[in-house]
């Protein structure tokens, strides 16, 4: 059984059709690309999983539940966490205690729950920020603000990660580090799902791609298949002005 | 830092050191729960602590009726400030909450039993004010921002309007003025208005250092991120509320067996809201004992001393009032209080 | 009934204009510069107490009351730009600060008030002295009322000429709709606030003596006009003249119908009812945009 199942997801605001009846399965251990050039909707994909948007149509399916009517804690807390394209970290708090919100559990009668400073230590570790804790978010470089958005999602615990456009803004030597990262990840059990309008630089990472374009499913496949399906790179092609 | 500063530092430096060891102790004991001090802090704290426990010893009559005034308004600063200070959803309406604890204590008096003991009173007007708090959450579920806050600056305008429609069982303007007072005397009086408030600080402090405060401030500052957490911010919105509002029920019925009786202008008036943040401010919002000191500040200074040393009439005192909180509000953004907890850290040498 | 209904017609649409002038303040300063100014119900007072200061026959100056009706707009026109250049152009920054600030103003300039003029409800001079019987709707109006029915259409007008075909007043839209924008387009967005205010403080002033003449003055009457325009412009839509003009008359007739029919004291409560279903149905008001400011 796959570990995310999106059956026909339609997303529409008002007479715009953002997402157009998208189907795709994750299976556990996979590192999967979601590309379509910008705009194409895959964000959307994302919001709608992580129920920021409600669906117009269709239903999400996460470890044999279905998820598409639970509310965002609900989704996160059942193993899912997405880390945005926009960083927002808490400018008040240091990098520690943007950390500690994430674990911190959803009661109002847990005064002192959450994760020890062994834990976040061990958090920001895995991204590489563990010399960072004490600083406050706009003291980081870019990078590290991008690091601090996904140990911010690991602190959650998730089965399934949802990258946006996680390599925007680093140069090569940043993403390549990165992306032996997330193969770290995968090595200890978490699944993954990358959206990037850039189709290049992932296909070296991703076990397969789902490729999205005007809100439409346009094939999915092997990196190899992607790149040499015609009706992508026409897709592609069609918006290179602008991206 | 200037060399004023530093000469300064070396001598608060000092006093802090040889304040060290108590602090030191108390932050073993329950540093963990309501945050660490320094030695100065420690004086600060406990000095204050000290001055208000024995305040009817060495203070005049006046002082001692202005603390007892100012610690029921510390009980509404303070819980004002762990709803609307912490989340960022400033209510304009807190004065309803204290009011409806007091209107219900009144008006049963008044309408059902003047012999009705207190013991089934004030529960009956805590648990008022706690459903009109949750009352007031609900725009907040939808709005935000100053739409939130428009909508309970409204909301008091309303209920003010409404008391004179129903004055039969409210007493309209002049309000019902039958209410049994705690005690005569104003020192046991003081104590009856002093140790509640003690702890409500007490508990509202643990609470704000907390995961609680900790995820109320997010809110604050970052909604979404409290929810891509996995906590749900709109179960905390509106506990907030509840934890404001039953400290506000406690306040609302000291004060109105602190006056012997309801009226709108004394209870629910939007001007008494706005007093409520006005001290929340000076003091420092989000910080708990920083609206406990801005009662206590602008209390004294309004009832004691501009009123019984300076002589002023009401709206003179009211004018420097409001122009000092203006000036705070202006140019001192972080509050007063706040100011001096750093400053006084800053002259302590180092946070231990 | 008929009688009743013409009457609430007439007087309905005499009071609206009036409202309309302060809604459409109060949304100006929001849409230009995302500031709730709490004080603006104030400086409808201040209108109403310099017109009472300068035309009052206990006062030094006994002005005649159309003198003092210009003085009494142009010094709220003044003190708005003060109240802009003097305290919120410091504290914009902080949305929260500054509604706080604007509030504490208003309450510091009720105690002045007190100091000056007394806490007693004061009486103005109509501008026009007078009434008229309206025999076909069968009410008496006075001519004061037509006159601030007929002024406040002639401010609104010269607004919406000033807005729609001046290239200052281009200028004022073009930044409620998109600050950044404006910017981008060489609006210098200083120039456009101090106007914004100065326009806002003096359709105030017109405001305050109307409502001073045909309601009350005192020290408190900055509230009710500052509850109303936030109920209009939440209505009408924030940042949104025309939408305030609607949401103007359909909350001065609902409240001359409601005194009418059912009394003065449920009067706040029913635009409270119309002001939650508007937000339950149409978050964003009948011509509005949504809550964000860039």
């Amino acid at each position: 059984m796959s570990l995310l199942e999106i059956d026909g997801v339609t997303k529409r605001f008002g007479g715009l059709v953002a997402v157009n009846d998208v189907s795709f399965e994750i299976d556990r251990g996979e590192i999967v690309g979601l590309i379509g050039p910008n705009g194409s909707g895959k964000s959307t994909v994302f919001n709608c999983i992580m129920s920021i948007y409600d669906v117009t149509d269709g239903s999400i399916t996460f470890d044999g539940t279905d998820i598409t009517d639970h509310r965002t804690h609900e989704v996160v807390n059942s193993g899912l966490s997405r880390v945005s394209q926009e960083s927002n970290p808490i400018e008040s708090m240091p990098v520690a205690g943007n950390i500690q919100l994430f674990t911190l559990p959803n009661s109002v009668t847990s005064l002192r729950g959450g994760a020890s400073d062994e834990e976040i230590y061990e958090y920001a570790a895995r991204v590489d920020i563990e010399d960072k804790l004490r600083e406050m978010p706009d003291e980081l470089p870019h990078a590290d603000v991008r690091r601090l958005e996904i140990a911010k999602a690991l602190a959650t615990e998730p089965d399934l990660l949802l990258l946006d456009e996680p390599f925007a803004g680093m140069n090569q030597a940043e993403i390549t580090e990165l992306a032996a990262t997330f193969e770290r990840f995968r090595e200890e059990g978490i699944t993954i799902v990358i959206v990037d309008h850039n189709m290049g630089g992932l296909m070296n990472l991703v076990d397969r791609a789902i490729v999205i374009n005007n809100g439409d499913k346009l094939m999915e496949g092997t990196p190899t298949q992607v790149t040499e399906d015609p009706r992508v790179q026409k897709a592609y092609l069609g918006t290179a002005e602008e991206t | 830092m200037s060399s004023a500063t530093d000469r300064l530092s070396t001598v608060t430096g000092r006093l802090d050191q040889s304040l060290q060891p108590l602090a030191d102790g108390f932050n073993r004991l329950v540093g963990d729960y309501v945050g660490e001090l320094n030695g100065l802090q420690f004086a600060l704290v406990f000095g204050s602590l000290a001055a208000v426990l024995t305040a009817p010893f060495w203070g005049t009559f006046g002082l001692v009726r202005a603390m007892t005034v100012a610690a029921i308004w510390a009980i509404f600063a303070m819980s004002w400030d762990i709803q609307s200070g912490y989340t960022g959803y400033i209510s304009f309406g807190h004065s309803v909450l204290s009011g409806a604890a007091a209107y219900t204590t009144a008006m049963l008096v008044h309408n059902v039993d003047p012999e009705l003991s207190m013991a089934i009173t004030i529960p009956v007007s805590i648990l008022a004010a706690l459903v009109v708090g949750l009352l007031i959450a609900l725009p907040s579920l939808r709005l935000s921002g100053p739409y939130f806050s428009l909508i309970t600056f409204v909301a008091v305008l309303i209920f003010y309007r409404l008391i004179p429609s129903f004055s039969a069982y409210t007493g309209g303007e002049t309000g019902i003025q039958s209410v049994e007072v705690f005690t005569y005397d104003p020192i046991a009086r003081y104590y009856y208005m002093i140790v509640p408030m003690l702890v409500i600080a007490v508990v509202l402090t643990v609470i704000a250092r907390s995961n609680i405060g900790l995820i109320l401030v997010s809110i604050r500052e970052n909604e979404a991120a409290v929810n891509a957490a996995g906590i749900d911010a709109t179960k905390f919105k509106i506990f907030s509320f509840a934890l404001s509002s039953i400290p506000m029920g406690i306040g609302g019925v000291l004060l109105v067996h602190f006056t012997g009786g309801v009226d709108p202008t004394t209870f629910i008036v939007v001007d008494r809201s706005i007093e409520m943040i006005a001290m929340a401010v000076l003091g420092g919002m989000s910080s708990i004992l920083g609206p406990l000191g801005g009662a206590f500040f602008l209390i004294v200074l309004r009832d004691y001393i501009l009123t019984d040393l300076a002589g002023l009439s009401s709206p003179a005192r009211w004018t420097i009032f409001w122009g000092l909180v203006l000036a705070v509000l202006v140019f001192v953004r972080e509050g007063l209080f706040r100011k001096l907890w750093h400053t006084l850290e800053r002259y302590g040498g180092g946070q231990p | 009934m008929i009688s009743q209904l013409l009457s609430i017609l007439v007087l309905g649409a005499m009071i609206s204009a009036v409202y309309a002038l302060i809604a459409i303040g109060f949304t100006m300063i929001f849409g230009v510069g995302g500031v709730l100014n709490l004080a603006h119900g104030a400086l409808i007072m201040i209108g109403a107490f310099a017109y009472l200061g300068l035309t009052s026959s206990a006062g030094a100056l006994s002005l005649p009351p159309v003198v003092g009706f210009v003085l009494a707009v142009a010094i709220t026109a003044g003190a708005s730009y003060v109240l802009y250049a003097g305290l919120v152009t410091y504290i914009e920054d902080n949305i929260v600060i500054t509604f706080l600030a604007t509030v504490v103003v208003a309450l510091l300039l009720t105690e002045l008030i007190i100091i000056q003029f007394g806490a007693e409800p004061s009486q103005l001079i109509p501008v026009v002295p007078g009434s008229i019987y309206l025999e076909a709707v069968g009410t008496r109006i006075r001519y004061v009322e037509l006159v601030a029915f007929i002024v406040s259409w002639i401010a609104i007008g010269l607004l919406w000429y000033y807005v729609t075909k001046t290239d200052e007043g281009r200028s004022i839209l073009a930044t409620s709709m998109s600050t950044r924008g404006a910017e981008l387009t060489g609006v210098d967005l200083g120039t456009v606030k101090s106007r914004t205010w100065l326009i806002a403080g003096a359709f105030a002033g017109i405001a305050g003596v109307f409502i001073g003449t045909l309601q009350s003055t005192t020290p408190e009457m900055w509230l009710n006009p500052l509850a109303l325009a936030f109920i209009i412009v939440v209505i009408g839509g924030i940042g949104s003249i025309k939408g305030s003009v609607v949401a103007a008359y359909l909350i001065g007739y609902l409240e001359t119908a409601s005194i009418e029919i059912l009394g003065p004291s449920f009067q706040g409560v029913l635009s409270l009812i119309v002001l939650a279903a508007v937000l339950l149905v149409l978050p964003h008001g009948l011509y509005g945009r949504e809550l964000v400011h860039e």
